[in-house]
């Protein structure tokens, strides 16, 4: 069996699972968050329960309406506190604790190899990161799983991504995610998989990569993405779970529906255009495009990791008086740690505003939302017409390290050729 | 037996197009949603009711029906409380495919039948068997059968229900 297979057949009681095969499986843990929170909780008590399955196990974070911008969001997050708070939920992370839910997830250690965990947001394949089975699941599969600690699954065939070669210098995570979206596009090929990276190169990316590169399967229409867990996966976990968990792999015998070998050494720094996310082309394509806004942060791209490349990038240097730029780190423990490493201090200097984490404008929904003719260069993951904000608005979507070396010459930059 | 007329959508109808971003925030309600449903995927449904009020009965679509990656419900109650009774594509996204068969509303796959049907003709589906009928044109299709669970929650109106009575009889799940 694959990984995936395997998770799903000791979380369903069995020995062994087959692709197509109906299960219901055991949930380790749910996650929902501000605006589908209440409607959760709502559904959950009209299937006769008062008390969720596990008060440990039903993770409640405030991300994408914090602090509320306006007086309907302040109403929805009391609205939502209340709910929380009436039903003794131990995990709620409400602003000042806040951050992304997938994020808060993976690095509260929320979510624990070999298990399945399930959330209200699109982008909870992130959690294959660690070796779980992440799952986006809409309000309903929620409160039933919130009432029951199950959810049903279709076993979904899998799909292996053999990773080799080595990184460039300033290419990320980020930039095998929308190759990829550009190789296997949206139309039908992904659908319903389960996604396996591996190889030299997923053993070599961090945690925070891996993040990115599961986080972005849900956008290929994948059912989920993981990394079997290894030694980095023990390292990351050490402080942040007490449970117990194995190294469960694919066997070596285990059924694919297709494997692609992909070498990375040639890869280049990627960017989707504005509209379609698997329109994809290599950076040498943009070169010298003008744009006006930048964004890094987000589920995708808003690690340490991600703004330690950036301030390495931006140090002693300016942003474009053409350009305005905002990082969001994804959650505060990231926040903290980024003031604690320096790096926030330089990019202050360089003239980058950090908001405080939330989803920001990555929906379109809170802070630093595009207007009509803007041309955003964002570290994000979507970027369909009003995305962002406007509909009139232009996002071009790519790493930290690209946002960050062409924020400061105002136009779409190489980080390899850039003199850093 | 359902029957009605159908209307066939451009390749790449997104959750996101279907119902906007500035409703994700808003109940989920089949009568509010469908007063907005559809409301960024063409300028003419851009108004209120502007899609129900065509009264179609059915979509068809090619691949990725409702994708993007968005799991908010109001999508699928917004085509139910607009009067949609089935959704034919080649391929549908999954979250959108996991809440029709979670709401009871029949998603149902049928390689290229957007190539066999225009906007208008009238269909008719028979669930058991999986027929899709175009009246219209006198051709049928055979659509990918249902898994057995999906029909029973359909039967019992929706995962909702089906859940409710389990714990309401003390019986297991799964
Ligand atoms: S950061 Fe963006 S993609 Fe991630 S959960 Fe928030 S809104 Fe969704």
């Amino acid at each position: 069996m694959t990984i995936t297979e395997k998770i799903m057949a000791r979380s369903s009681g069995k020995d062994k699972v087959i692709p197509g095969e109906l299960v219901w499986t055991d949930i380790h843990s749910v996650m929902t968050m501000d605006f589908l929170g209440k409607q959760c909780f709502e559904k959950f008590r009209s299937l006769g329960k008062t008390e969720v399955f596990d008060k440990d196990k039903v993770i409640c974070v405030s991300d994408h309406l914090v602090p509320p911008p306006n007086q309907k969001f302040a109403n929805m997050l009391n609205e939502w506190r209340e709910v929380v708070k009436q039903h003794d939920i131990t995990n709620f992370y409400d602003l000042g604790r806040q951050g992304i839910a997938h994020q808060i997830m993976v690095e509260q250690g929320h979510v624990l190899p070999g298990t399945i965990s399930i959330g209200t947001d699109s982008h909870a394949n992130t959690y294959g990161a660690v070796g779980a089975m992440g799952n986006a699941i809409g309000v309903t599969d929620a409160a039933v799983a919130m009432a029951t600690g199950k959810a049903w699954f279709r076993i979904p065939k899998s799909v292996k991504f053999n990773v080799t070669g080595k990184w460039q210098p300033w290419v990320m995570a980020k930039d095998l995610s929308l190759h990829i979206m550009g190789m296997m596009h949206w139309n039908g090929h992904l659908l319903y998989k389960a996604l396996e990276f591996t190889g030299p190169a997923i053993s070599s990316l961090s945690m925070a990569g891996r993040m990115t590169l599961c986080n972005m399967t849900v956008d290929l229409g994948a059912k989920n993405g993981i990394v079997a867990p290894d030694v980095v996966t023990e390292r990351y976990l050490r402080n942040r779970t007490q449970d117990k968990w194995e190294f469960l792999n694919s066997d070596d015998d285990a059924e694919y529906d297709q494997v692609y070998d992909i070498d990375i050494s040639d890869l280049a720094p990627t960017i989707a255009m504005p509209g379609k996310l698997d329109d994809t082309v290599t950076i040498d394509k943009l070169i010298g495009t003008k744009f006006n806004k930048a964004f890094v942060g987000t589920c995708t791209n808003g690690r340490l990791e991600d703004i330690a490349v950036m301030a390495e990038i931006m140090k002693d240097k300016q942003v474009h008086r053409d350009v305005n730029m905002i990082l969001v780190p994804a959650s505060q423990t990231v926040y903290l740690e980024a003031l604690q490493a320096g790096h926030l201090e330089t990019l202050i200097k360089a003239g980058v505003a950090i908001d405080t984490p939330s989803c920001a404008s990555c929906a379109g929904l809170h802070t630093g939302v595009a207007g009509s003719g803007d041309i955003v260069l964002s570290a994000g993951n979507r970027n369909m017409a009003g995305r962002m904000g406007s509909r009139e608005a232009k996002v071009y979507l790519t790493s930290p390290s690209v946002v960050a070396a062409s924020s400061i010459r105002g136009e779409v930059t190489d980080p390899r050729t850039f003199d850093i | 037996m359902v029957k009605g007329t159908c209307w066939v959508a451009d390749d790449y109808v997104m959750a996101y197009d279907i119902i906007v971003s500035e409703h994700w925030t808003s109940p989920i309600d089949p009568i509010e949603n469908s007063k907005i449903v559809m409301s960024g995927v063409k300028e003419e449904f851009n108004r209120e009711n502007g899609f129900k009020d065509k009264g179609y009965t059915f979509i068809v679509a090619n691949h990725n029906f409702a994708g993007g990656g968005k799991s908010i419900e109001h999508v699928i109650t917004g085509l139910m409380g607009a009067g949609i009774k089935g959704v034919f594509a080649t391929s549908f996204a999954r979250l959108q495919f996991r809440n029709a068969i979670n709401y009871g509303l029949p998603f149902i796959t049928c390689d290229d039948i957007h190539l066999a049907c225009e906007t208008g003709d009238e269909l008719e589906f028979d669930e058991a068997s999986g027929i899709i009928k175009n009246i219209t044109k006198g051709t049928e299709m055979q659509s990918v059968p249902v898994a057995p669970f999906v029909a029973e929650v359909s039967e019992s109106g929706g995962l909702m229900n089906y859940v409710r009575d389990k714990i309401a009889k003390g019986e297991p799940i799964g």
